[in-house]
């Protein structure tokens, strides 16, 4: 059997990672989009998401990759991949009109025999009701992550299928592209495929609440969430890989849909979502760790302060602040003069009137009273304490992230407050 | 959380206090007064609420252009029965009949920490309202009341902690009793070993909190707290340490269960970003010397 074509329709995040990374393993790949202005970079080789690896991957395989606004282009395809992002409203819900704008372009656009995948994450019951009579239809569970985007498709732990029929194999062509990954391959109906996806997150979601819970108690009863956490990784029921890290709660927009997307299905059939909305309020409290201990600490004490903001993004490696913790601070600092910096977002995206975008980390500092590391970029973790300390006018340092070494910046003279240890 | 309906702070033309002649309707009229805003005290004695006719009279002393800030209401030590209950939703009734007739530019509903569950340790404005009596029941009711009226002006609920101040009159568990009870007897008497948590607020911080929303029309509900709990058993010792002579604190039996109460005061910060508070020991103390300089 020759090597299948690929389409990947929807050049946003999803379907551009998607779409080198199969490039990458050897597939001729067609990229498509119906609007110009993602196009046109493209072909010139301009990649609009920041994810490490992906300018190698796009220069090394332009031969096989070819974009287009031409959805006839697709005709060749022997598998096409609806892989728009799904964007979110502030309350978590989605708005899925991209995708069947371009499942119905997929639809109309490939030979009859050609199999289209949804790979774009849709609701339970989403994909059964689109099948069409005569046409291979498969819901696949994507599991990107921002910043490591790269890696997870090129490498995927598994891949997990929704079908019409799980019992029925899947077709050649489909199963030659999975196959090339060597990973398990996991055929299940449609429904539990896409409730699969959602299973996945609400698992990292209670790792993360439960982190943060504890890490909190950490913080007022003088124990040490960093020393802890080895010992959960040691237990096998809780594993290696969990998410264990204290952090400023949930964002990005993926497992906030989730969320919104069990609690919405919860209330229609009557099942108890109580525990998610928990998980909900606990994300919502601890992402306003930093403001409460600002507040504490400077906005309570000192008149007209001066406080620096390194990071934008809602995580490293990441030009996405979808929910960010540090736009959220920065709103609340509206009447707060902020020096700002990140190495991707511009200072422009930051809420805030009084807002100055420095040039660098140590310029952020200058003259500022305090210092609160939002984003845990690594090269923020190369910083100095003793240059921060002779930069700020004042001693604090909020790294909830801990970015920085506790123990370096208290001998650097600068009053550190970090999470899940009492400062 | 809370909106500002003018993010600029402006003074409101006039501020109308009902139950001007309390203990934290002083405060406030104190506060009104530092700030140069034009207020009408009113107190039972010259529109009694509870009556019909106050619908009338205060229709005539109100004016589109006012800001009402409603503290009137009958306190749990004049009464915890139905009977209060009803009296205390008559006041509330023929205030919202007047202002329905007059209009008003902005209302603060003065509500209490009553309206939540008791056994609910960390509250905040997200925490459902679940009264456990006819007190708490009262409040939530003549939030609601308020309310109904929000088409006609913007409302603010505020929900204050335990209060305590100078002239406060009233002798409920907490600073007050305590201050009271040491330079009376010279002990303080704890529930158990007074280890329960609480939020005391000193009534000069409400009272400036409540200026605040008024300069800047706020609405939705707030929690009005410092956002730092401390046990009673720390706070007979704060009050213990204020007298030159010893003080002793008497434990007793625990009739009770241990119960805490502490605020997350997020929403506080994001309304208000430099809002401070005075801290539990300076406010104690300063309580305790005007005490001294009173008599």
């Amino acid at each position: 059997m020759t090597k299948p074509v690929l389409g990947f329709a929807g050049m946003t995040h999803l379907g551009l990672v998607s779409g080198i990374c199969a490039a990458e393993k050897g597939f001729k790949v067609i990229c498509f989009d119906p609007d110009s202005t993602r196009v046109a970079p493209l072909t010139r080789g301009e990649i609009p998401v920041s994810e490490p690896g992906l300018p190698d991957l796009l220069a090394r395989n332009k031969e096989r990759l070819l974009f287009t606004q031409d959805s006839a282009m697709l005709s060749v395809c022997d598998v096409v991949y609806v892989a728009q992002d799904v964007p979110t409203d502030d309350q978590g819900r989605s708005d899925l009109r991209t995708v069947d704008a371009t499942l119905e372009v997929a639809f109309n656009a490939t030979r009859g025999d050609a199999i289209i995948v949804i790979l774009s994450q849709v609701p339970p019951g989403f994909t059964r009701e689109r099948q069409r009579p005569g046409r291979a239809l498969h819901y696949q569970v994507e599991t990107l992550i921002f910043g490591r985007a790269v890696e997870r498709a090129l490498n995927p732990e598994r891949y997990i299928v929704g079908c019409a029929d799980p019992a029925h194999p899947l077709p050649a062509a489909y199963a030659a592209f999975l196959g090339v990954h060597g990973c398990p391959i996991l055929p299940m109906r449609f429904e539990s495929a896409e409730l699969a996806k959602i299973s996945i997150n609400m698992c990292l979601v209670a790792s993360v609440s439960t982190a943060n819970t504890l890490a909190e108690l950490c913080e007022k009863i003088g124990a040490d969430w960093s020393e802890i956490i080895p010992a959960l990784r040691l237990d096998k029921r809780i594993g290696q890989y969990a998410y264990l890290a204290a952090g400023l709660g949930i964002a990005g927009g993926n497992l906030e849909r989730d969320l919104a997307t069990i609690c919405n299905f919860a209330d229609e059939h009557g099942s108890d979502a109580g525990v998610v909305r928990a998980w909900i309020a606990n994300s919502r409290y601890r992402r306003d760790w930093t403001l409460r201990t600002l507040h504490r600490t400077v906005l309570s004490k000192l008149e007209n302060p001066v406080v620096a903001v390194l990071g934008l993004a809602y995580k490293q490696d990441t030009h996405s602040t979808k929910n960010s913790p540090s736009l959220a601070l920065l709103a609340h600092l509206a009447p707060v003069r902020v020096r700002v910096f990140d190495p991707v977002v511009p200072a422009s995206a930051a809420p805030n009137p009084h807002c100055h975008a420095a040039t660098s980390e140590l310029d952020a500092c200058e003259g500022a009273d305090a210092l609160a590391i939002m984003t845990p970029w690594a090269q923020f973790g190369k910083l100095d304490p003793a240059q921060i300390a002779r930069k700020l006018r004042g001693r604090l340092v909020l790294d909830p992230y801990a970015v920085l070494k506790a123990a370096t910046c208290r001998a650097a003279g600068l009053e550190y407050h970090t999470l899940g240890m009492k400062s | 959380m809370i909106t500002h309906q003018t993010p600029t702070p402006r003074k409101p033309e006039r501020v109308v206090l009902l139950g001007a002649r309390g203990f934290i309707g002083m405060a406030i009229r104190k506060e009104l007064d530092a700030r140069r805003i034009p207020f009408l005290p009113l107190a039972s004695a010259d529109i009694n609420l509870a009556e019909t006719s106050a619908v009338d009279k205060l229709a005539a002393a109100l004016k589109a252009t006012d800001a009402v800030v409603m503290l009137a209401a009958l306190t749990p030590d004049r009464g915890r029965d139905v009977a209060t209950l009803m009296k205390n939703l008559a006041m509330m009734q023929h205030t919202c009949a007047a202002i329905k007739k007059t209009g008003c530019a902005h209302m603060v509903y003065f509500s209490s920490d009553a309206v939540y569950d008791s056994a609910v340790s960390l509250v905040s404005e997200d925490t459902p309202a679940s009264p456990q009596d006819l007190y708490g029941a009262m409040h939530y009711t003549r939030e609601i009341m308020a309310r109904s009226l929000a088409k006609v002006p913007p409302v603010l609920v505020l929900r204050p902690t335990l209060i305590y101040g100078l002239d406060d009159t009233h002798n409920s568990y907490g600073p007050n009793r305590f201050r009271r009870a040491a330079q009376k007897d010279g002990e303080i008497t704890l529930f158990g070993g007074g280890e329960e948590t609480r939020d005391h607020l000193h009534v000069d911080d409400l009272a400036a909190l409540t200026v605040r929303c008024l300069l800047q029309r706020s609405t939705g509900i707030l929690n009005a707290a410092t956002g730092i709990s401390h046990s009673y058993q720390d706070l007979a010792e704060i009050v213990a340490r204020q007298f030159k002579n010893t003080v002793e604190i008497v434990k007793t039996p625990r009739a009770n269960p241990v119960t805490h109460r502490h605020y997350d005061i997020t929403d506080t910060i994001k309304a208000f970003p430099d809002i401070r508070f005075i801290r539990l020991e300076e406010g104690v103390a300063r309580v305790h010397l005007e005490m001294l300089e009173k008599s």
